[in-house]
């Protein structure tokens, strides 16, 4: 039964984990928290879902659009609203705000176009589960524990290995020093946000898949800044970590417990591990120079 | 020096350490100001000056040693209390609430005289009226001090920067010091804007009768201000004494031309 | 006289002018982001209607009590909360408005759960309402101008400078999120007392996001604005009933647009004038003549060019 949970649980994680490394690593860029993140994730599955219903499109070429289009959105928002407000000069307190602003409409602008019915994509994979032992875990769970694992693992290798990823951590540290040492600060933080939105896009397929496609799915976005906030806003590493245990505490706690009470459990221990770590698990409380 | 030595403590810090991870920023930090007196700390980028003022005015918490102030231990001190106690400062990289008015910056740092409750504020009580028309005038006379009751409505931001460093010092003087801390009043400044900030400091200096530490890289402004200095590098004092003592002192030129020992 | 749906959309002005004021107080003047004052207001909600309707006190007391126990709530949680950092105490706010949600869902014995709480007295009249927001603006209005909004202004400046001037920025922050809680606390009593049963679902996060919204559309740092903004968000979808659909959509749009367009929003870090907006009023004329005096001359030029 408990690993049964478990295994649940860090599927849930790991589809949390796909839109918090985005989010993550938006704000180890930009230093803001792009609360329109969730909702590029409930478009990319909503391309995806009109690809198969009006375009007849097979399922996996409905996931490649799904994915590509949340990744697109992801860019607009860039460059529709980030971008102009960072040349501004503005507070980054105007981001968010901005990132909030998108995240209404798009919920809304979804609710007026697909209108608020749940929709279903088809049976792919088969409902069954399979027996390992004497757990039994559902098709669905595995393959996105799978598919987020590799997805995960080719990520951090992407941050950690490439020239890309050292651009990145770069503009991260000093985003002005970045730019004086001939990196494209600007293409980067573009390339970041495509990256983030086909993560997101991703993320959303899977859950459209586990559960069902409605214009406030959006809100597993909240569920990504709490990960990210538990692991520390910023390090990439750090929302993994806080999304898995954030999947495997909500499993429990509805498991155990009651799942009506499943969030403020989890929030209530947000809020505790805030109190002892107040930069979360792996970020550094940076002080600010007198 | 004898003389002083009879006269008050003001401040006193006792083998203060501060480390960063592993780095010691300041290391066995000793000194002691009397009444009246104006210091300089001079040392290369990065020598621990400013973790100094940080730990005196609680932004950081000493890692061992203590600190005294008029003899009240303030070790563990934070930032507002330090302020509220006496001790005025103002910050290397000027920090002024920018987007109010020259005035506004100093009324907002008499908070302390503003000794009235919320119900006073909310009904206009007698007592609020009074207390506000005294703050107004006290921060109008701190501006005429230091020469800008002429720009009392400006904006803060949009002062040059000679006088956004003045107002950073009339804003710490509306707290009454007894310590006041300066770092780099000079920065940035050209020679004759110097030689006026000097004369200032010397005014302020002797009207409110003021201890003064300061941190300056300007030599000819630590020689013209200050009776006694103390030269720091690598978190530890290397010499002191008169300005003109340190300035010849041999460690004092490798520090600052990074002789290797 | 004002019929009942007049009598409905300025009950819900006010009470909107309310809670927008106490976030004005929170986030244009202290720069704190709560995205749990709906939470403040459920439970001003909750506790208001349950003296009300359990013991039978009169309105005015429920009312106090409300605000006042949200305050407290909000007292509890900020002691714990505002020590931590931006977007890390704004999620405990996040996290904190949720839970209450989630909380009176689930004691459905006490609070009638996600089914709601149904007979409260429909005490709330529009005098009431509009009494309660004037007092709600003279309030924050002599908060704000005085010593309290001074030290809470030099926080949202620069806050290492608010310490080096003796301010306790931690007791000033927690007093900005106690205040905005009465007021979220006082406009969710009215708001129970008006609409004689409420659900958790009332006060959900997206209210809490409504709330930010209108303030920043408003203007931050300015409390006309703040009043300006509620004036607008509740009305303007009322004037234009046909498009009730597409009110939270525009006001998704119009924070953005706001945002990147007049980023302090209508009226931001200034207040309302009569003065200004009448002299304003009469340079009307010559404004609008040099502009087109100014196109008239570029369009010569332009034709010079060619």
């Amino acid at each position: 039964m408990f690993f049964q949970q478990l295994i649940t649980g860090l599927s849930i994680g790991g589809v949390y984990a796909l839109i918090a490394t985005g989010y993550s690593l938006v704000y180890s860029l930009l230093d803001f928290s792009n609360w329109a993140h969730g909702e590029v994730a409930m478009l990319g599955a909503y391309v995806a879902f009109m690809a198969i219903s009006a375009l007849n499109l097979p399922f996996l070429a409905a996931v490649v659009l799904g994915i590509a289009g949340a990744a697109l959105i992801s860019l607009f928002n860039e460059r529709l609203a980030y971008r102009r407000i960072r040349h501004n000069k503005s507070p980054n307190m105007f981001l968010m705000i901005a990132a909030m602003g998108l995240s209404t409409t798009y919920q809304n602008a979804a609710t007026l176009v697909f209108g608020a019915k749940f929709k279903q994509y088809p049976n792919v994979l088969p409902i069954s589960s399979v027996s390992i032992g004497n757990l039994r875990i559902g098709v669905l769970d595995l393959v996105s524990l799978i598919i987020t694992a590799v997805v995960l693992v080719v990520l951090i290798i992407v941050i950690n290995k490439t020239k890309f990823g050292l651009n990145v951590r770069a503009i991260a540290c000093n985003s002005q020093t970045a730019d004086l040492l001939g990196i494209k600060v600007d293409k980067c933080i573009a390339t970041v946000f495509l990256l983030a939105g086909a993560l997101a896009g991703c993320a959303g397929i899977l859950l459209g898949m586990k559960y069902n496609v409605y214009p406030t799915m959006g809100n597993v976005g909240v569920k990504a800044f709490i990960a990210s906030v538990l692991g520390g806003l910023g390090s990439v590493p750090g929302a993994i970590v806080g999304a898995l245990l954030l999947g495997v505490i909500e499993t429990l706690a509805s498991g155990y417990l009651s799942s009506g009470l499943r969030d403020l459990i989890s929030f209530t221990l947000l809020i505790v591990i805030l109190l002892v770590r107040p930069a979360g698990l792996m970020g550094v409380d940076v002080q600010e120079k007198a | 020096m004898s003389a002083k030595q009879e006269s008050t403590k003001v401040l006193c810090m006792d083998k203060v350490e501060k480390h960063f991870g592993g780095v010691r920023a300041i290391d066995a930090f000793s000194l002691t100001l009397h009444e009246g007196v104006v210091y300089g700390l001079i040392g290369p980028n990065g020598a621990g000056k400013t973790t100094i003022f940080n730990t005196i005015t609680g932004i950081y918490t000493p890692s061992a040693g203590k600190i005294h102030f008029y003899e009240k231990d303030i070790t563990s001190i934070r930032p507002f209390e330090a302020a509220q106690l006496g001790i005025g400062r103002t910050f290397q990289n000027i920090r002024l609430f920018s987007n109010m008015s020259v005035l506004d910056n100093v009324v907002m740092a008499c908070s302390m005289d503003a000794d009235y409750k919320m119900p006073a504020a909310i009904f206009r009580l007698p007592k609020y009226r009074k207390l506000e028309k005294q703050i107004n005038e006290k921060a109008m006379g701190l501006l005429e001090t230091m020469g800008l009751e002429d720009r009392a409505n400006e904006r803060a931001s949009s002062l040059p920067y000679g006088h956004q460093r003045k107002l950073e010092i009339a804003r710490a003087m509306a707290l009454n010091p007894k310590l006041l801390l300066l770092d780099e009043p000079a920065a940035g400044m050209n020679a004759d804007e110097e030689i006026e900030l000097v004369e200032f400091i010397k005014g302020i200096h002797q009207r409110f009768s003021l201890t003064i530490l300061l941190i300056e890289h300007h030599m000819d402004v630590v020689a013209n201000l200050c009776d006694h200095v103390t030269a720091l590098n690598f978190g530890k004092t290397i010499a002191e004494g008169t300005p003109a003592e340190v300035k010849s002192n041999q460690a004092v030129i490798d520090a600052y031309l990074g002789v290797a020992k | 006289m004002l019929n009942s749906f007049q009598q409905g959309v300025i009950i819900l002005v006010c009470i909107n002018v309310i809670a927008v004021l106490g976030m004005s107080v929170l986030t244009g003047f202290t720069r704190l982001f709560s995205f749990g004052n709906a939470g403040f207001m459920s439970i001003g909600a909750y506790a208001s209607a349950m003296l009300s309707v359990r013991l039978g006190m009169p309105f005015i007391i429920s009312m106090v009590f409300g605000a006042a126990f949200a305050g407290f709530i909000a007292y509890l949680l900020g002691s714990l909360t505002i020590r931590l950092k931006g977007d890390y105490f704004l999620i405990t706010c996040l996290g904190f408005g949720e839970s209450v949600r989630v909380l009176f869902n689930y004691t459905r014995g006490i609070t009638g759960g996600a089914a709601g709480f149904a007979g409260i007295p429909g005490t709330t009249t529009a005098t009431i309402a509009v009494v309660c927001a004037v007092l709600a603006f003279i309030i924050a209005w002599t908060f704000i101008h005085s010593k309290f909004g001074r030290n809470l202004t030099a926080i949202r400046e620069n806050e290492m400078a608010a310490d080096a001037v003796g301010i306790n920025t931690f007791r000033y922050k927690r007093l900005s999120f106690v205040f905005s809680a009465v007021f979220a606390g006082w406009a969710g009593a009215l708001f129970a007392h008006y609409m004689r049963f409420i659900t958790p679902a009332d006060f959900s996060l997206a209210k809490s996001c409504e709330l930010i919204t209108t303030t920043v559309i408003g203007g931050l740092g300015s409390l006309t604005g703040s009043v300006l903004g509620a004036l607008l968000v509740t009305l303007l979808p009322e004037l234009f009933r046909g498009l009730a659909e597409y009110r939270m959509f525009l006001y998704g749009v119009a924070v953005v647009v706001v945002i990147l367009l007049k980023p302090d929003g209508l009226y931001g870090y200034r207040e309302f004038s009569l003065k200004r907006t009448i002299n304003w009023w009469r340079n009307l004329p010559n404004m609008i003549r040099e502009k087109s005096a100014q196109r008239k001359q570029r369009r010569e030029k332009r034709g010079e060019s060619k």
